[in-house]
């Protein structure tokens, strides 16, 4: 009875499996500024280098999916209202699961380097190409499109204080070594916050340990894991201390990116009316018995794998492997769907709709109040908190009130220059963005985030910019997704560092021109 | 440089993971280094480095306390070795652990060995809907084919092989195994070579898939491929479980003077772990005395202390069978009746069954059994190891 030879024997306890390969990191989306022959559209899918810069591990797969559509607004007629927003949704829902039909862009990469293309579902019909990693090719479709691929190392084109992100949503794991078998102590029960805690001394910065949370962890100390305060921590100049200290947390590291420059009318053959090319990016990991499955022993399949491959088998390669990570927005996983595996939904998140809600306005009781001492104005509905509160809800009906304003305002941009044709595109609105999970790049647009999301964008403090009331003015100007990236602003608050929350820029320039991702360290 | 196989090559990951951590300064480095032994003792087999993770662990105790991570590590360790009431108290040292999910599973386990069968399964369908893993859905399947539903079985092993990445091949590996068995237990030859095989393809080098196919081997009458494999393996692991099995293959093969040399290397094995305090040879001894080298009233001693040790359908028919041995029949035909009471499905245990049943002038019982046991297994008479 359960000899010897259980599943213990091989069954890791705690898992090593090196899902790293898996771990996508960012999704890029943007109209490129070269458009002789044609608008074009840039994605690029950026992941953990593994095994190396540059090299690929051969067992992945991963999806660049997209689709191009009409530019939809919400009228802004309807009443802002949380049956509003589910109708939306809903309506988003259909659309994707019925009227879209998404392209992708299927890569793997064998063991000696050659990447393995598969282009699925466009409008010229599917095709498969083999190009070199790590350089610059070009491909030509059968329907004589032109598009740039990059397969490689590039340096890593996120730049944010991550330490600080975590800091302010009180994420135990990036400073406590937490016991693997202990799943609840992630995110602790302590409000969430911009500005610390007096006496949170689980996560307040620690003179005596710097690189706390950065080079070093503790151990997690036995609990209750909370927070009893009721008040703000200042100094004794008055100063409230920052959980952000504005540094790059990823200088100096590379990743393995996927980048294609694709002309428009490659992707839709409506390209007057089809002006948002939504695009997500996928990882899977090919399943074992596949690994070994009795395949024909001929040299072509194992070099033309995508040979076999039409529409009525792609289901049947994707069989083959197992989801694992999925990218789209960024933060949509971090911050909304608090990292958890079951949530890894994509495109296809329209059933956390009610948890965004909810979990929004969960963040909202932490970042609020924060916003609100720091002398600005928040869109969140904390009826004058003095201090943050954490606060959850099981059902977004109790939720909603709170972050109605946080849902439907119109995020300002900080000037004109992401509208370079002047066109009449109305400005985004947080409910739009999150679902789907989705880098929507608006082609009439530079592709600024939200309009899409651009290397030197920096999302992390426009994320943050979410929870500012757009109404609110600052020194004459309304707020918009930059103003928390204004050195200005944190010059004169009441707040140490004086820095923006994340880097102003990367460690690393970006390349004007493709693959616009800066070259590895 | 020779090129290592998937075994050598898991070996070397963990042995350089181990030698990085160097001496433990901290909980975290602490818990990694003894889970490191853990799991190469895990995949060498070999019972010294057992006891080297499992001082590694105690050391790790008394540096950084009772840490959940290190607690679930003692935990099945202690369950590795039969040691259940150690793994309840190692789960129990962390606060959280129990209700937590591989928490869970370690009690998943320890039902079944103490004959909560039920519960077991309410246990494993739970942590199944909850977390969708392989070796919860490998347990599951276990469960299903002790209670005779063979279709189940597979179906769940192949639903966790879908759950198995290429980064898991020792795990698709073992699942492989685990339908091979299926198969072997039914007499079904060619379909556990199948799976044997695509055990050895998948994971190569691991002296446990050879230990299966040369189980297979001696079965279909191969002696010669049996001895090469079993050679192998026990110079790479020399358990003395292993030195039984390759002493019943001689005695298959009726080479007497060999299979006593084997047995004598057997017995000393499981009498020094035990002697040292160890429970986890109980069975075996159980196993040993009842047929081996009948000694019955030995038989029955190890019998008993292995069913207060955990009382489940395999301590129970063990102890059936050394109480038959001793003459005992009205107590070993009642012991059997529970075992058969289990619902168990297995042709070994039947077949003890029927000349139990015999014995006790319970013709018809017997006949029954018999007929079930031949239907479950043509070839149950024939070599085999004793896995469980």
């Amino acid at each position: 009875m359960a000899d010897h030879n259980d599943p213990n024997a091989v069954n890791t306890i705690f898992s090593d499996v090196d899902v790293s390969a898996a771990d996508l990191y960012d999704l890029f989306g943007f109209p490129s500024a070269d458009t002789a022959g044609g608008e074009k559209t840039v994605i690029a899918l950026t992941m953990a280098a593994v095994p190396e810069t540059g090299i690929f591990d051969s067992d992945m797969l991963y999806r660049v999916q997209m689709v191009a559509a009409p530019r939809v607004s919400w009228t802004g007629v309807e009443e802002q209202t949380l049956d509003t927003l589910l109708k939306y949704f809903s309506s988003v829902k259909d659309k994707y699961l019925s009227a879209y039909k998404a392209a992708e862009i299927r890569v793997t990469v064998d063991a000696d380097g050659r990447a393995q293309l598969a282009f699925l579902r466009f409008p010229g019909g599917d095709f498969s190409k083999t190009v070199a990693t790590n350089k610059v090719e070009t491909i030509t479709t059968p329907g004589g499109h032109s598009i740039k691929v990059y397969i490689g190392g590039r340096e890593e084109a996120f730049f944010n204080d991550l330490p600080g992100f975590f800091r302010s949503i009180n994420y135990a794991p990036q400073f406590y070594h937490v016991p693997q078998s202990m799943t609840e102590a992630r995110e602790l029960p302590i409000p969430k916050t911009l500005i610390e805690l007096e006496g949170n001394y689980l996560f307040n910065f620690d003179p005596a340990t710097p690189q706390w949370g950065k080079t070093m962890k503790k151990d997690l100390p036995p609990g209750p894991w909370t927070w009893t305060g009721d008040k703000f921590k200042k100094d004794e100049n008055g100063n409230y201390r920052f959980v952000y200290d504005g540094e790059d947390a990823r200088a100096g590291k590379n990743c393995n990116a996927i980048i294609f420059e694709i002309p428009l009318a490659f992707i839709t053959q409506d390209t007057a009316r089809n002006r948002i090319v939504n695009s997500w990016g996928e990882s899977w990991v090919l399943k074992a018995a596949h690994k070994v499955e009795t395949i024909p022993d001929e040299p072509f399949w194992h070099q033309h794998p995508w040979a076999l491959l039409d529409g009525s088998h792609s289901d049947e390669q994707l069989k083959r492997y197992k989801l694992v990570d999925t990218d789209g927005l960024p933060f949509a996983d971090a911050a909304l769907s608090e990292r958890e595996d079951n949530r890894q939904l994509g495109a296809n998140n329209f059933w956390l709709a009610p948890h965004f809600i909810t979990r929004l306005a969960h963040l909202g009781w932490g970042f609020g109040p924060s916003i609100t001492a720091l002398g600005l104005q928040t869109s969140f509905d904390h009826d004058n908190s003095p201090v943050s509160v954490h606060k959850t809800y099981s059902n977004p009906i109790a939720a909603f009130p709170r972050v109605r304003k946080t849902l439907f305002q119109k995020l300002n941009m900080p000037d004109d220059s992401w509208n370079p044709k002047g066109m009449k595109i109305p400005l985004r609105r947080a409910f739009e963005i999150f679902v789907p999970n989705v880098c929507a790049t608006d082609m009439d647009t530079t592709g600024s985030w939200p309009f899409g999301r651009r290397p030197e964008d920096q999302v992390a403090t426009r994320f943050l910019a979410l929870f500012l009331d757009m109404e609110a003015e600052l020194n004459g100007r309304k707020y918009h997704v930059e103003t928390l990236g204004d050195p200005a602003l944190w010059n004169s608050a009441p707040i140490v560092p004086e820095t923006p929350p994340n880097p102003l820029k990367n460690d690393k320039e970006f390349l004007d021109h493709f693959p616009y991702l800066a070259e590895p360290w | 440089m020779a090129n290592l196989t998937d075994y050598q090559n898991d070996l070397r990951k963990i042995e350089r993971n181990i030698a990085e951590i160097g001496s433990p300064s901290d909980t975290d480095r602490a818990t990694r280094r003894a889970y490191g032994l853990y799991q190469h003792a895990a995949l060498t087999g070999r019972l010294d480095e057992f006891t080297a993770a499992e001082a590694a662990i105690a050391e790790a105790f008394d540096q950084v306390g009772s840490w959940p991570d290190l607690c679930l590590v003692k935990a099945n360790l202690d369950m590795k070795f039969h040691r259940l009431q150690g793994a309840k108290r190692a789960l129990a040292m962390a606060p959280g652990l129990t209700e937590s999910f591989p928490g869970r599973t370690v009690w998943a386990d320890i039902h079944l060995q103490e004959g909560r069968y039920g519960q077991a399964k309410q246990m494993c369908e739970a942590l199944i809907a909850e977390n969708r893993t392989w070796d919860n859905l490998a347990r599951l399947a276990y469960w299903e084919s002790k209670f005779g539903r063979i279709e189940d079985a597979e179906v769940l092993y192949t639903e966790a092989e879908e759950e198995i990445t290429a980064k898991e091949m020792r795990g698709y590996a073992w699942v492989q195994l685990q339908k091979g068995l299926l198969h072997l237990r039914r007499g079904r030859y060619e379909q556990a070579a199948v799976h044997y095989r695509r055990a050895a393809d998948a994971y190569s080098g691991y002296w446990l898939v050879e230990d299966h196919l040369a189980e297979l081997y001696g079965s279909q009458g191969k002696y010669d491929e049996a001895v090469a494999l079993y050679e192998r393996v026990l110079a790479e692991n020399s358990r003395p479980e292993l030195q039984q099995a390759f002493g019943e293959l001689y005695a298959a093969m009726g080479e007497e003077c060999e299979a006593e040399k084997w047995f004598d290397k057997a017995l000393a094995g499981f009498l020094e772990a035990s002697a040292n305090g160890g429970v986890h040879y109980y069975h075996h001894l159980v196993d040993f005395f009842s047929d081996v080298r009948e000694d019955a009233s030995a038989a029955v001693a190890w019998g008993r202390k292995d069913f207060e040790l955990r009382r489940n359908f395999g301590t129970e028919a063990a102890l059936a069978w050394a109480l038959y041995r001793n003459g005992h029949i009205e107590e070993a035909d009642e012991m059997m009746d529970c075992a058969l009471g289990s619902g168990v499905q297995d042709g070994h245990l039947f077949a003890k069954a029927a000349t139990i049943k015999a014995a006790a002038g319970r013709s018809h019982e017997s006949a029954q059994l018999s007929g079930r046991a031949f239907a479950l297994n043509p070839h149950h008479q024939g070599f085999h190891v004793h896995r469980s």
